[in-house]
This record gives C-alpha cells, structure tokens and sequence, in this order.
C-alpha cells in the first residue's frame, strides 16, 4: 500500500516529497483513497495529499535553487492558528548558501501561498533527509568516518554498505559566538545495529559548511 | 466571528445528549475519526479532544472539553503539546533541546503499550486505566451511608526515540476532571563517563561514573474556557511563615509575567462570565509543586522560572529553539510586558537524574509532570 502512495505522489511530478512518504504508515494509504473524496474536518491532520499539494506549490518560487541544491523542503505542517479558518499548510524550506529558514504559507482551498517569513539564525528541527546527509558527512570524514565504520563492523560482523545502514536522529547544535551561530549545525545521535550508541556527543556537523566540527569541553 | 461561531457550533454540539462522534454533520465537528477522542468514564465523566501528530512538537492535542456529568460541556484547552526537553548533563557539556522532529521520532506501539485500548495509526494509544479512589466516606455503621468510588481515567499517549532515550508522553483526564500532563523518561542511559562529583557509580566497583543530568520539560498550554475571550491567569500565595495564620493572596496577572514556583502557591485561569450553578466563575488551577526548578547560566534564561504566561501569538510554538522566523526564539522572550487578552501558559518542570545501578538496562521510567484540576467547573461532586 505504502509502495501505491509513492508511486502515485511521483506521479503527479512531486517526487521532492519522498521525505514525506516515508513518514507514512501503512494505515496512511487507504486514507490517503478516502481523504481524496471525503473533505478533512476542520482539527484533522493534513492528509498525505495536502502534504504533497502544499510542498509543490510552496516549493514553486524555490525550484531553480532546490535544482542546484541550496534550498530543501525540509517539512509540511498544519498551520493551527486559531485566528485562521480556512485549511492552510505551512511549508518549511531552508536555504544554506545564505543560512535563511524560508516558512511559506499555503491556503488549501485556493492553492496559494499567502504568506511568506524569512529569517537567520532560526533552526527548526533536522527532517530525515537532513539526517541522512549529515551521517554522509560524518562517514566522509577521514578519522570520525573511519572509526564510525569500524565501530559499525564490529556491532553487525559486515562492514557499512551506507548511512542507510545507521538508525539516525538529529537534534539542531547551536552555539553563540561559533559557526553554528549562524550555520545550520546537527547533532546526531547514531545507533548501531547491536543496539549501542556510538559516543557522539562532541560532533556537530554542520549542514551549510559541509563540515564536521569537534566540540572542546 | 465565524471563529465564535465555530467554535459556539462545537461547544453546542458537545454540550447535546448526540456525541460529537456520530450523528453530528461534518461541519459541526472539530475532526474526525480517527482523530477524535470521545470518552465517557464509568463515573459519567466525559472528556472530548481531537489529536495530531504534528511534525515537530509530536502529539498535540486540540480543542479539549469536559463535560461533567450532568452539566454542560465546558471547553478547557484550545491547544496542548510539549514545548521542549531540555537536558543539561551535571559537567556542563552536552546540553541536548530534544525537540528534534518528534512526529518522525514516535515509536509504533504494540497492543502491549496500550492495554484495553486503542491504537491510533500506530503512535497514539487511547485508553483507561483506573486511578485508584475517587472518594472514601464511612457510613458509620449504615451501609446506605457508605460513599465509596473508584475513579477511573482517559490515557492519550505517544512514545519517542531521542537518542538513547525513549520518551513517554501521556496527556491524563480523570473522571474528577483533573489533567495531568506527564513525560516519563525510559530507554538506557547515556553511558557517559564523567568525574565522580558529576555522576554515580554504575556497574562493578567504581570505574563507570554515568553522568547526572536534568530533564526540563516545556508545555505549551493554549487555554480556551468557553472560547478565547475573557480569560484571566491569577496567582495565589497564602501569606505567613512560622505563625498559626495563613491569610490568601491573589495576584491577577494582568500582563506577561515568568514565575517561579514556592510553597502552596497556585495559578488558575478563570473566565469571569462562565458560572457554574453557585454562581462561581469556571476555572483550571495550575499545581507545579514536583519541579527540580533547574536554574541554568544566563545564556539559557528560559530556565529561570517555572510558570510563563503569554499572550497568545500562533508563532510561538517552542519553548526554546522556535521554529517561526519574525518570532522570539524562547519562551523567556515571549513573556515580555504585553498586555494578556488570551493566555498561553507555559510550565517548566524540570527532573534532575542521578542515575543508580537499577537504571540499566532498559531503564525503569521515571516521571515528571504537573496536575490542572477543575475549580468551580461544577457546584459539588458530580461524580
């Protein structure tokens, strides 16, 4: 069911939003069918199809930069101001060449984005894909990576195929005075499949550099 | 207006014999399944909320009602979900906000996490569970005179991976219309090693010191008594120390205000025009009495009290770490000098964790939360 869904989101040219997808349980494709006939109460969650319309069209004004890899959508979420009746989304994107969260708002009845923040030095939390590219990092980085590996090899007897291989979660770092004052930097938690952590605590990657920093304390 | 109407429209439908469940049309009701949550306790005790999972505060609850039985449904919160978790480890470093995005972070639960409930696409149980007495009164030797209840009470929960750590989130509704958010910590533990007067020693001897450290929690508390209008956030203190009087003292908290926690001070957020049948305004009283009160350096002021209240502003969402551009970063910030029309409380409780050879492995959970209990909602016991 979950492979219907993807299938269908690429389908109608939104394949930016596999992020999204593998967030969906498999309970999520038969609503997906019956959100699409049934409208959504008022308080319900954004359905995966609202998710996929509200990125395709904030993303809309972003493509030439998400093309050359500086803006990602990072997520979608309900806009639950309560001021607000209609159903809107507000689309989280991020833009590393100038360290600047893009939140766009979409109204879902008229397929519109009707508002537009901008700021630095704001971090929302890592999505997955954010993740991912930071176990990238850390696994091209020559001595942090190497010891990753090994402590890899050791907990699962074969040796790391890629990041995929990690159970990943990533929490922002920041740090007045440091690149991370402005950068968007991650701290990763990595589990390793014998159920142990690797001691990550004084490693922050930093997703606008493409730079692993040791942290001295 | 259409707001009002909205939300007059729910609170209507809630407060009629038909559950919001079935029979209401669509646009009457505030979501759908499986989103609602409409339970009625063996006591009569109904509660009516509706859940999401939201990408980045996790589990969140909306528009809550409690409907005591034989009364009206009276909604309480607009909105309510976890602001942070903050945790600074006893040497200084690290210091984790384990707000990541906890939505792609919650655990699929088993039917085994969720005893005599049920599961909501996967990450949310729904459940009751007894809460032990609801009240205890002696017939002194008449049976018929003898008042005795166990009260019972609705479970909304969702669990998540930070890390090493497992977080439970459980948002509590008794049958005597109390609330009590709570997060338990469980997992395993660090396994950081630290000098002997930042930790305790864990496994054979004393070469292994795990690292204590503190556990903040953040909530956010939208509070909505009959609608966004009217409602006002008061302080109570009980003057004298080492004397046999104590005389009550109410502050009305008219602007933002950071407080701090002290002995059998209380807040309650009341909506002078809604009345119960004494005539007495309907409110919630806010108890934060278990909290560690962990006072951190100044770059982390949103350490430095227990209770914030806010007016409301839809950006501002995190405690610390927010995510809205054009905002304030935390909620230290939020409460600045503003005049409060529609209150936002915020309440730190914060767990200070010396670990012990027991926690390992998995750990045991251990809790930290606060209680909102009913004052005046109803002119006796209706249970």
């Amino acid at each position: 069911m979950r492979r219907v869904v993807v299938v269908a989101a690429a389908a109608t040219g939104v394949s930016l939003f596999a992020g999204a997808a593998v967030l969906l349980t498999g309970e999520d494709a038969p609503e997906a069918a019956r959100t699409a006939r049934t409208a959504p109460s008022p308080g319900d969650p954004l359905t995966p199809g609202e998710i996929s319309r509200a990125g395709t069209i904030a993303t809309g004004p972003s493509q030439e930069h998400m093309k050359a890899g500086r803006v990602e959508l990072l997520y979608v979420e309900r806009d639950d101001d309560k001021a607000e009746d209609d159903r809107r989304a507000e689309a989280y994107l991020y833009d590393y060449a100038d360290d600047s969260l893009i939140v766009r708002t979409v109204d879902l009845g008229d397929n519109k984005i009707v508002r537009e923040t901008r700021g630095k030095g704001v971090q929302p939390p890592p999505s997955r894909r954010e993740e991912t590219t930071a176990a990238e990092l850390l696994l091209a980085h020559p001595k942090l990576g190497r010891g990753v590996r090994r402590a890899y090899a050791n907990a699962a007897g074969r040796e790391l195929r890629s990041a995929a291989d990690l159970g990943l979660r990533g929490l922002i770092y920041s740090q007045p005075g440091g690149p991370c004052a402005t950068h968007r930097c991650v701290r990763l938690f990595v589990r390793l499949p014998d159920g142990k952590h690797l001691d990550t605590s004084r490693i922050v990657i930093d997703l606008s550099a493409k730079k692993v920093h040791t942290l001295e304390w | 207006m259409f707001l009002q109407l909205a939300l007059a429209v729910f609170v209507a439908a809630a407060g009629s014999v038909t559950p919001l469940a079935s029979g209401a049309a669509s646009a009457e009701r505030p979501c759908g399944s499986p989103y609602l949550v409409d339970q009625e306790l063996p006591s009569g005790a109904r509660w009516q909320l509706c859940w999401e999972m939201r990408t980045i505060e996790g589990l969140t609850l909306n528009r809550v009602t409690y409907v005591p039985k034989g009364s009206p449904a009276v909604s309480v919160l607009r909105s309510a979900a976890l602001a942070q978790i903050h945790v600074p480890y006893d040497s200084g470093e690290p210091r984790y906000h384990d707000i990541g995005s906890l939505g792609s972070a919650a655990i699929p639960l088993t039917d085994a996490d969720c005893p005599g409930g049920e599961r909501r696409k996967q990450v949310v149980c729904v459940t009751t569970r007894p809460r032990g007495h609801a009240y205890l009164k002696d017939g002194f030797g008449d049976p018929d005179l003898r008042r005795s209840k166990q009260g019972r009470e609705l479970v909304v929960l969702s669990a998540y991976q930070v890390g090493w750590y497992t977080y439970i989130a459980e948002f509590v509704f008794g049958d005597d219309g109390s609330i009590t958010p709570r997060v338990g910590a469980t997992g395993s533990l660090a396994g950081t090693t630290t000098a002997p007067k930042h930790g305790w020693p864990i496994g054979v001897g004393s070469r292994h010191f795990e690292e204590s450290h503190s556990h903040n929690v953040f909530w956010r508390m939208d509070f909505d008594i009959q609608g966004a209008s009217r409602d006002v956030v008061e302080q109570y203190d009980f003057a004298g120390n080492k004397t046999k009087k104590r005389a009550l003292k109410r502050t009305v908290l008219r602007r933002e205000t950071k407080a701090v926690n002290q002995r059998m001070r209380w807040w309650r957020v009341v909506d002078p025009k809604v009345r119960n049948t004494d005539r007495h305004p309907v409110s919630w009283e806010i108890n934060n009495s278990d909290s560690a009160q962990y006072r951190g350096p100044s770059d982390e002021a949103f350490t430095r009290a227990d209770l914030y209240v806010t007016q409301y502003r839809s950006c501002e969402r995190l405690a610390t770490y927010n995510v809205a551009p054009r905002c304030g970063k935390s909620v230290d910030q939020y409460a600045g000098r503003e005049r409060v029309k529609d209150p936002v409380i915020w309440v730190n409780v914060g767990y200070h964790h010396v670990a012990r050879d027991e926690d390992a492995d998995p750990m045991p959970v251990h809790w930290q939360g606060f209680r909102i209990t009913p004052r005046d909602v109803t002119a006796n016991n209706p249970h």
